[in-house]
């Protein structure tokens, strides 16, 4: 099945054009882990510090199983 | 020892004045002493029968106080920042206050001088110097009308001082518009609550100031070495060592708007579907010159940016940070960068604070949206959400209260009280609250309505735990605890004063390392804590003063009634009350008023 990946801030570094707009279309199984995901896209779990699957907050050892499901990916961040 | 100048504008009169042992161990400095001068002040009015809920702000009676702490100007990281204050705000009628960044507070220290007090009025426009340690008043009538990065460019030249530090209001705090601010370093500002408006009815342009009295150090030794691991703590947290260098703080418009709580078209949805185009990361890539950072700053969020091409073309200018772009561009539902670059330009040099700006136009254009402005009121202005070019026009009138822009610098109270539908300001206490929607951080909601200068985040950050920490969003369990001690801490932070920033890598212990080698005197964390507890409810007792209790402590019905309609944060409203009840049991508090039990156990009676 088919999901589909954004990364943010300096995850960006590994794959540039990727963003809210146009986020990274990828042929998963369905069942897989998040982590496996993470993995696949060639980042450590350790650079990942938030993770929302469909705009919810999961962890990486959540299994993907919805078709068209968005994953969202940030490196720890802050601001104010 | 304490070495503070109080000057007198109507007649001219400088005096020093030094600041006790005993109150700095209770109050340490820069928001506490302050705070706790304008207590004395007001309490001193009072006995002479006035009335301090009907002081006008922008009157002479009201005091502005610039204020360092014990760690500004040291070489402790990040601590190049101030305090500025004013007994009543002109925008909200509660205590006026903002924390700046820059480097004018550690050259106010270099000049000898910890703070400096201003009462009543002068007659022509007026600056003050501060230079080699002699303070003098001088005619401002030539820099009067001057923007303040021709201001301090003229004053830099004129006394012949390239590194001088200038605090100054523009246009805007010369027109006495009430959300006008005081810029230093040309782009930061004491930005809310407008203090600019209240320095510009005293007539009062701007503080030049330059010496060379280093901070005097109590443990110079232990002192340093804590500098070293405090350096090394903040490189190493990815927040401060990477995440806010490399974007400012505008990477958090992602992820905000990814959790479903970017207000836009004045908060009545939380994803605003083109974010990316306003975004830390589109800031970086197309628009960044360079990092800046404050004095001494170690982390350098700020950001130079410019604008190559296009209607908004510019070569130079700083930020935008986080707020300004989400208010000036999300709130208003825009999705280009260059004219949110220009507008938070217009903000700089006129000195208005872009939160209350982008806010209040926003709430204009949802008055618009439901046809309640006139359309002669508007004079053939499209105020329709996503109008870009309207955004800016209205920034700079609005500097100059002309037009419609009037308007927008009385900020959205007034605004929408004038147009029949008060509850479409987005506002606490008259403040423009900034961009969270507690619909989908509960806790930041609390902060939101019980903060004492308002609408306002960074007295208690709870979105550092909310959605960059582990803390469950949603519930509203908890949150009144972890509200309390984030804002004090926070009071703590800004009477020390340095940058709420080192706060995402330094804790409490932390503090006590640095303020025990510079003072001298021994605290416990716990004893801190205590200690901004203290400056939080002095704080409060003074907004008592000024009329405000526990009806003011409330959120915009739309935030408490009206369910998130779409996103992350779907269906969520804000349960004000129960945090509410939990917060005041825990604080002490009845009705927004501080027991005599509390006061009495802070020492405040
Ligand atoms: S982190 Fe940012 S706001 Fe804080 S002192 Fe550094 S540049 Fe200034």
């Amino acid at each position: 099945m088919e999901i589909y990946v954004k990364v943010f801030a300096t995850l960006r570094k590994k794959y540039p054009d990727i963003n809210d707009l146009n986020p990274l279309k990828i042929e998963i199984e369905s069942g897989i882990s998040v982590s496996q995901i993470i993995v696949k896209l060639g980042y450590a779990l350790t650079e990942i510090h938030l993770i929302l699957l469909n705009g919810k907050k999961v962890d990486s050892e959540t299994l993907i199983e919805e078709e068209e499901s968005i994953l969202s990916l940030f490196p720890p961040v802050g601001g104010g | 020892m304490n070495k503070w100048l109080k000057v007198n504008l109507a007649t001219n009169e400088m005096k020093d004045f030094f600041v006790l042992e005993e109150t700095l161990r209770k109050f340490i400095g820069g928001k506490g002493l302050a705070v706790y001068f304008l207590w004395e002040y007001a309490t001193g009015l009072e006995e002479k029968g006035v009335v301090i809920k009907d002081i006008d702000p922008l009157s002479p009676e009201n005091m502005l106080i610039f204020a360092t702490g014990p760690v500004t100007g040291t070489k402790s990281p990040n601590s190049g920042r101030h305090h500025v204050m004013s007994l009543k705000s002109p925008l909200t009628g509660s205590i006026g206050s903002g924390n700046t960044g820059g480097n004018w507070g550690a050259k106010l220290k270099f000049t000898g001088y910890d703070g400096i007090m201003i009462i009543d009025k002068a007659e022509k426009p007026t600056y003050l110097s501060i230079i080699d340690g002699k303070a003098e008043l001088h005619d401002a009538t030539e820099i009067w009308g001057k923007n303040s990065v021709e201001t301090s460019s003229f004053l830099r030249k004129k006394h012949d001082r390239k590194r001088a530090g200038i605090s100054c209001i523009g246009q805007a705090g010369e027109n006495l518009v009430p959300m006008a601010v005081i810029m230093n370093e040309e782009h930061r500002a004491a930005g809310r609550t407008g203090l600019g408006a209240v320095m510009g009815s005293k007539k009062l342009k701007a503080i030049i100031v330059e010496g060379d009295n280093k901070p005097k150090i109590a443990k110079q030794e232990e002192f340093e070495s804590k500098v070293k691991e405090h350096v090394e703590k903040l490189k190493e947290n990815p927040v401060t060592g990477q995440g806010l260098p490399e974007y400012g703080t505008a990477v958090l418009v992602n992820i905000i708007n990814q959790n479903g709580l970017f207000p836009t078209h004045n908060w009545q949805k939380g994803v605003h579907k083109e974010a990316e185009k306003i975004s830390g990361e589109t800031l970086t890539e197309q628009y960044l010159i360079n990092k800046h950072p404050c004095w001494g700053c170690v982390v350098a969020c700020g950001r130079k940016s410019r604008v190559d091409s296009g209607n908004y073309k510019i070569t130079y200018t700083e930020g935008p940070e986080y707020e300004s772009i989400w208010a000036l561009g999300g709130s208003t539902g825009i999705n280009d960068m260059t004219a949110v670059i220009r507008a938070n330009h217009y903000c700089d040099i006129l000195g208005m604070d872009p939160i209350s700006v982008g806010s209040t136009i926003a709430a204009a254009m949802e008055l618009n949206e439901k046809g309640l402005i006139p359309e002669e009121d508007l004079q053939g202005m499209n105020l329709e959400f996503g109008n870009s070019d309207v955004v800016v026009e209205l920034t700079w009138m609005a500097a100059f209260r002309q037009g419609f822009g009037y308007w927008i610098g009385e900020g959205s109270k007034r605004m929408c009280q004038h147009y029949g539908n008060p509850d479409l300001s987005m506002a606490v206490k008259g403040l423009e609250m900034p961009a969270y929607d507690p619909r989908g951080a509960k806790g930041i909601g609390l902060n939101y309505a019980t903060a004492n200068r308002g609408g306002c985040h960074v007295t208690g950050y709870t979105i550092a735990a909310e959605i960059l920490g582990d803390v469950d969003r949603f519930t509203v369990e908890g949150k009144a605890e972890l509200t309390k001690i984030f804002q004090d801490f926070t009071s703590l932070v800004n009477s020390s004063v340095n940058c709420l920033f080192l706060t995402f890598a330094l804790g409490l212990d932390e503090y006590v390392e640095m303020l025990e080698p510079i003072t001298g005197w021994e605290f416990t964390a716990d004893e801190l804590l205590e200690t901004g507890e203290r400056i939080t409810n002095l704080e409060r007792m003074l907004i008592n003063k000024l009329g405000f209790t526990g009806k003011d402590d409330t959120l915009p019905k739309r935030l408490l009634n009206e369910q998130m309609p779409e996103g992350p944060s779907e269906g969520q409203t804000v349960d004000l009350e129960t945090m509410k009840a939990e917060y005041y049991e825990l604080r002490g508090w009845v009705d927004g008023i501080p027991s005599p039990e509390k006061i009495q156990e802070l020492g405040l009676d």
